[in-house]
């Protein structure tokens, strides 16, 4: 194919964050390579490395237990979706990882991969952001752990410095969370995101959270709203309202400013009766 | 340049690649295996589609050298000694294709699936094919066939 | 024909299924010669604009380059209808993704970066994109030497020194009058975008050059013969100079009909001395730069009387044909002759306008404009329903074609043509109309049913044929050569069918060639228009006489019986009543040999052709004249469901009923019907081109230009075929190829106003469009 890169494939994250130091800002992470390859063969990213981290095996780990999820950055989307615990435990993110791309696509692409790219379609986005995740990343200045809102700093940009690479993405146990991510799109068959929208809904604390991805610069995460679940109807209108205030969404060629300003208060209540009616299944 | 070590429908193969060739070019290009199509370069139409480990990509959008190591199963490896698989068999019975371009690419899709699931649902069959498109057919013969296949397969067929 | 039919009529399975199952199909993409380039293309940034310099120098000193080519040395008109395309463009660029630079390369690699180091200086002019304007605007030509071009004369007439390629004329009796006079009366206007054919194969060519002006060619292509002719009209050598090879096609739909990658690929051939050059389509290529179908903006008037009685239309049609028009003026004219619907109109006025614009170029695409012309017709037809107080279905049956009436052309409709009326029954039966449908699960999804008839005949020259050649062979099986191409239609299956039907043998023993060679294939017109199973089929039908004539001679010399006293049958020939004589054909296929040696007859080669009957020119004032050899009748309708909080539209059902004259194979058939209209839903619900407004165009790819995925089709689809007989068909077939595409977009929007009370005149009828219509509504604009 067109492009002018070497590849390299890494034994150790140190190595592969040393060769991104070395690469002064021309290398990219191969890790799924269904956004990367594109961006290259289309003329809009010329790396001139490809560092590829799927030979070590820490990046392929996943580990799920009542405590916490930790998903590996080489963990390809179809592992996840097909195991079932997971899939219990994460029913939202399960949704929401279902609607990225076709079957092959997520037979390769990733978690991290979907984080990093940082379309602000991102579809992994909206339900990472309302459940808290934690982002890990080793690079020349040892391990950090980003919180998820923290992450994301413009269209595809993250917070990432030079060197850093994302290990895994960390999902911190909640019991009794109820989750439900949706997501418009222009066709029943694989399609970007028109917008996308999730919500958690946290009995303990009452409070729901909300994000919403396509609709700004970079995924949004919204602040912690009391619920008021009497009338769910009423709340539902004024979570609609809150979402609205909380995006800018544009015109591009996939949809008008319009037609996303239209269907998101619809998406929006229908998130909150997702977890608020019952339907909204949770761990 | 890399040194690559793959299988191809079993059979070991070895070769130098540039870093940019991708898997794709490499059976089309390389060995002559051109079963697998390009439809549109950017993962969107399965029609390269392929098994790596079992799983079904797209090939476009896996680089030559990622498959170091790696087994992959294209179209050719289907039938086994000239026999057609239930698969490929049900495909012909149930009129599944028209123009041909995206069958083998759709056949790569549902053997993943039939491997993974061999009694799938019909939602399964065209979650699994979905991704593969097709713009003669109409779809409905193709999910026809591969039910088609897994209940012949259940029947007690071999693969 | 009385006769029980053995293979005619059953659902054979394609022979080359195997082929396609094993991936050992090779498609023109799959196709590679020693010494073979590779091409890359550099495409024009803008709609409009001069081109003052192009500099190559840096391109042509990239390793492996071997040919650089751009438009001023290629001085060559081409087109079958209309001689306005060069092979790159000459001087100027007449649309964003118009080709201007070719290069050919050891490696397709090498040739795309040499492209990038392509420098072209361009001054912008201004462009027209509406063709509703570009119409009427004499200042901004996209061909200012029009009235210098070569057409088809008496047929085609181009308007100088405007941007009006065809006008295309219908006049039966008065609509003005009629119209004014008319009690009720309606006037309503569409619109279709441009949208793509979208072959899984994109465009590919592969020419060598050979000494002496000749070449061979390779190229998935719908029209060998067209490329050949076309091929030695622009470079001036005879036909046989020229040899094109078709192999497997990866889909047509029209967009690979007439002259596509050829002539470039032959140039760069002859500018590599005689290396083969291939020339293939990326995805953004297919979508950018090859053609489209028309985009059309069209008015429609109806007068009918309180009755429901139709006594005035007027259609006004300003086809959008691109930059360059040449399929796109005869599709102006078959929309045109087509342009009443399938009804009696005793005053009927068409003006079919076919306007350049500075976009991608339209060309033949399924429906050859029926498709975008019905949308209007069967959604004008609906609301004239309403107008009256009528019933949608009832107001159709009234306004029928019926024996006894006239077509807008004048043609007489006969029992011949079929039963459109049963057709329109029999998926109002299906889908049970009149009832409505169950309600949906959520109160906020509504749900509605719509239906829409279709027609259309092929549309082609008064003097389309096809030949077939059949020949024996020593194990008494028959090769057929043909040059119609069986791109997934399933043709040569049939023709095998017939074949082995006429001559009495297994359909095991009838092979078809499967690549079209135009040195061994005898003549076809073009694989176009739904009229190759009916004019194969025939030219088959008398090739297969004719080797049962050569058997019968042979036979009646060899048995001393009279030759019409011989039955033909199981691969045998035998005198009547004495089948233990029987003779088979192996024994024939190269002669026979008596006892003592004498050898009589010879190798059994039989010929077939069909060339069209009785059809004339359409008078250039009134339109009146017989276009067309069959018309083909059906009808959908369409159940649907919306989500007006979205605007999401899901299709429950689509029950699709079509007069087949005679269903030569019913899986095929069902094949046909099910791929067009799915393929149809692509154009009703989801596709058309984006442009912006310098006309530069925004989703040439799959991410942003979305068809049909296997969860897109409707939940449950139904096919009824009607056989009522075609004269003159194969056993009374009529072609159906295109049909089931046609008039779906019309039964979806016909169904739209049932569940939301709201007419939608433009497509596609996608989420975004309805629910800004929902929300217009309900706002009270």
């Amino acid at each position: 194919m067109l492009g002018n890169f070497e590849y390299k494939k890494v034994r150790s994250v140190e190595e592969g964050s040393r060769c991104l130091v070395d690469a002064g800002g021309s290398g990219a992470i191969l890790a799924g390579g269904t956004d990367l390859l594109v961006e290259i063969r289309n003329s809009i990213k010329s790396p001139s490395l490809l560092v590829d981290c799927k030979g070590i095996e820490a990046l392929s780990a996943f580990e799920h237990s009542p405590i916490e999820t930790n998903i590996g950055a080489s963990v390809p989307l179809n592992q996840l979706i097909e195991h079932k615990s997971f899939r219990e435990t994460f029913p939202a993110l399960t949704d929401a990882l279902l609607s990225i791309g076709t079957y092959q696509l997520r037979s390769r692409a990733t978690v991290a991969g979907n984080i990093c790219n940082a379309s602000p379609a991102a579809d992994s986005a909206p339900v990472l952001l309302v459940r808290g995740a934690v982002v890990e990343a080793t690079g020349a200045n040892g391990v950090r752990s980003i919180p998820i809102q923290e992450f994301f700093t413009g269209v595809k940009k993250t917070s990432l410095q030079l060197g850093e690479i994302v290990t895994s993405v960390r999902l911190p146990a909640e019991s009794g969370l109820r989750t439900a991510f949706l997501k418009q799109q222009r066709v029943r068959g694989h399609d970007l995101a028109v917008a996308n929208i999730a919500g958690a809904y946290t009995p303990e604390s009452n409070t729901l959270r909300m994000a919403i991805g396509s609709c700004a610069p970079t995924p949004v995460l919204m602040e912690p709203i009391p619920v008021d679940s009497n009338d769910v109807g009423a709340f539902s209108a004024h979570v609609a309202g809150l979402v609205m205030k909380a995006v800018s969404p544009i015109s591009d060629v996939r949809a008008s400013a319009a037609y996303r300003n239209a269907v998101l208060p619809t998406l929006a209540r229908r998130i909150v009766y997702a977890v608020l009616d019952g339907q909204g299944g949770g761990n | 340049m890399h040194e690559i070590r793959f299988t191809v429908n079993g059979q070991a193969e070895s070769k130098r690649v540039e870093a940019t060739t991708t898997l794709l070019e490499l059976l089309r290009d390389r060995l002559a295996l051109t079963g697998t199509k390009e439809g549109c370069g950017i993962g969107e139409c399965g029609a390269c589609t392929v098994l790596m480990d079992g799983a079904p990509v797209t090939s476009c959008l896996v680089l030559a050298v990622e498959a170091d190591g790696h087994a992959i199963e294209t179209i050719e490896g289907e039938a086994v000694s000239g026999e057609l698989s239930i698969l490929q068999q049900a495909f012909i019975d149930a009129g599944a294709t028209q123009c041909g371009f995206c069958t083998p690419g759709m056949i790569m899709s549902a053997r993943g699936l039939l491997n993974r699931i061999p009694e799938p649902s019909t939602e399964e069959i065209v979650e699994a094919i979905a991704g593969n498109l097709c713009r003669c057919t109409g779809y409905e013969a193709i999910v026809e066939a591969v039910r088609i296949a897994s209940q012949r397969m259940a029947g007690g067929g071999v693969q | 024909m009385t006769r029980e039919l053995k293979v005619v009529g059953k659902p054979v399975a394609r022979a080359e299924a195997v082929d396609k199952v094993t991936g050992a199909a090779a498609y023109t993409h799959d196709l590679s010669l020693p010494g073979m380039l590779h091409t890359a293309l550099v495409l024009s940034p803008h709609a409009s604009a001069r081109i003052v310099s192009i500099d190559t120098a840096a391109a042509e000193a990239i390793p492996g380059v071997r040919v650089v080519l751009t438009g001023d040395g290629l001085c060559y008109q081409l087109g079958l209808y209309m001689q306005d395309k060069c092979i790159l463009a000459r001087g100027v660029v007449r649309y964003q993704g118009e080709a201007v630079v070719a290069i050919a390369a050891d490696t397709l690699d090498q040739a795309r970066a040499a492209c990038k180091l392509v420098q072209v200086e361009y001054e912008e002019l201004p462009s027209v994109l509406d063709p509703r304007i570009a119409k009427e605007d004499t200042t901004h030509l996209v061909h200012p030497d029009l009235h210098t071009y070569d057409h088809m004369q008496g047929v085609f007439f181009p308007k100088a020194h405007s941007n009006i390629a065809h006008h295309q004329k219908i006049r039966k009796g008065d609509f003005d009058q009629a119209f004014a006079s008319s009690e009720v009366q309606l006037t309503a206007s569409f619109y279709n975008p441009p949208v793509q054919h979208v072959p899984m194969e994109t465009h590919a060519t592969i020419a060598q050059a050979l000494p002496q002006q000749r070449a061979e060619l390779w190229t998935s292509s719908q029209s060998p013969y067209t490329v050949r002719h076309l091929m030695s009209v622009c470079f001036g050598v005879p036909h046989a100079n020229f040899r094109v090879h078709v192999p497997f096609v990866g889909g047509g739909f029209g967009g690979k009909a007439g002259l596509g990658l050829e002539p470039l690929a032959y140039v760069l051939s002859k500018a590599a001395n005689g290396r083969p050059v291939k020339v293939v389509a990326t995805r953004e290529q297919e979508f950018n730069t090859l053609p489209s179908r028309q985009g059309l903006h069209s008015t429609i008037e109806i007068g009918a009387g309180r009755d429901g009685k139709i006594t005035a239309l007027k259609s006004t049609y300003i086809w959008d044909a691109g930059a360059y028009a040449d399929y796109g003026v005869n599709i102006g004219r078959a929309a045109a002759y087509s342009g009443g619907g399938p009804y009696a109109i005793d005053n009927c006025w068409i003006d079919s306008y076919v306007v350049y614009t500075n976009k991608v170029f339209g060309t033949a695409y399924r429906g050859f404009g029926h498709l975008e012309v019905l949308w209007g017709i069967e959604r004008a037809m609906d609301q004239m329903a309403r107008k009256l107080g009528m019933d949608p279905a009832e107001f159709r049956r009234m306004n029928l074609l019926k024996e006894g009436d006239t077509t807008i052309t004048g043609e007489s409709f006969t029992s011949g043509h079929g039963k459109p009326q049963a057709c329109l029954d029999a998926v109002a039966e299906a889908i049970s109309w009149g009832i409505p449908s169950d309600p949906p699960l959520e109160p906020h999804k509504v749900r509605g049913k719509g239906l829409a008839m279709l027609h259309k005949a092929p549309a082609m020259p008064t003097y389309t044929s096809c030949a077939v050649v059949m020949k024996l062979d020593e194990d008494g099986g028959a090769d057929i050569l043909v040059s119609g191409v069986d791109y997934g239609q399933g043709t040569y299956t049939v023709l095998r069918q017939i074949a082995a039907e006429e001559l009495s043998i297994a359909i095991e023993k009838v092979h078809i060639t499967w690549e079209c060679d135009t040195a061994f294939s005898p003549y076809d017109w073009q694989t176009v228009a739904s009229r190759f199973a009916y004019m194969g089929g025939n030219a088959v039908i008398e090739a297969a006489a004719d080797c049962l004539k050569q058997i019968r001679s042979m036979a009646s010399q060899a048995l001393d019986i009279a030759p019409e006293k011989l039955i033909c049958e199981d691969g045998h020939v035998y005198p009547e009543g004495s089948p233990d004589r029987a003779i088979s054909y192996a024994k024939l296929a190269l002669g026979y040999t008596f006892e003592n040696g004498n050898s009589i007859g010879g190798p059994v080669v039989g010929h077939g052709r069909f060339i069209a009957k009785g059809l004339t020119h359409l008078d250039p004032e009134t339109g009146q004249g017989l276009p067309a050899q069959y018309w083909t009748y059906g009808a959908h309708a369409a159940e649907i469901e919306v989500d007006t909080q979205t605007g999401e539209i899901e299709v429950l059902n689509i029950v699709s009923a079509l007069d087949a004259g005679k269903v030569l194979n019913p899986k095929l058939c069902i094949g046909q019907v099910v791929g067009g209209v799915v393929q149809g839903l692509g154009s009703a619900l989801w596709e058309g081109f984006v442009f912006d407004d310098q006309g530069r165009f925004l989703n040439p790819a799959f991410v942003d230009y979305k068809i049909p995925t296997a969860k897109d089709i409707p939940h449950r689809t139904q096919q009824i075929l009607l056989e009522n007989p075609q004269p003159g068909g194969p056993y009374g077939a009529r072609g159906v190829a295109e049909h089931p595409m046609i008039s779906i977009p019309s039964a979806i929007g016909n169904a739209l106003y049932d569940a939301l009370g709201i007419e939608f005149t433009t497509l596609p009828l996608n989420y975004e469009r309805i629910l800004s219509r929902i929300r217009e509504r309900a706002d009270g604009s």
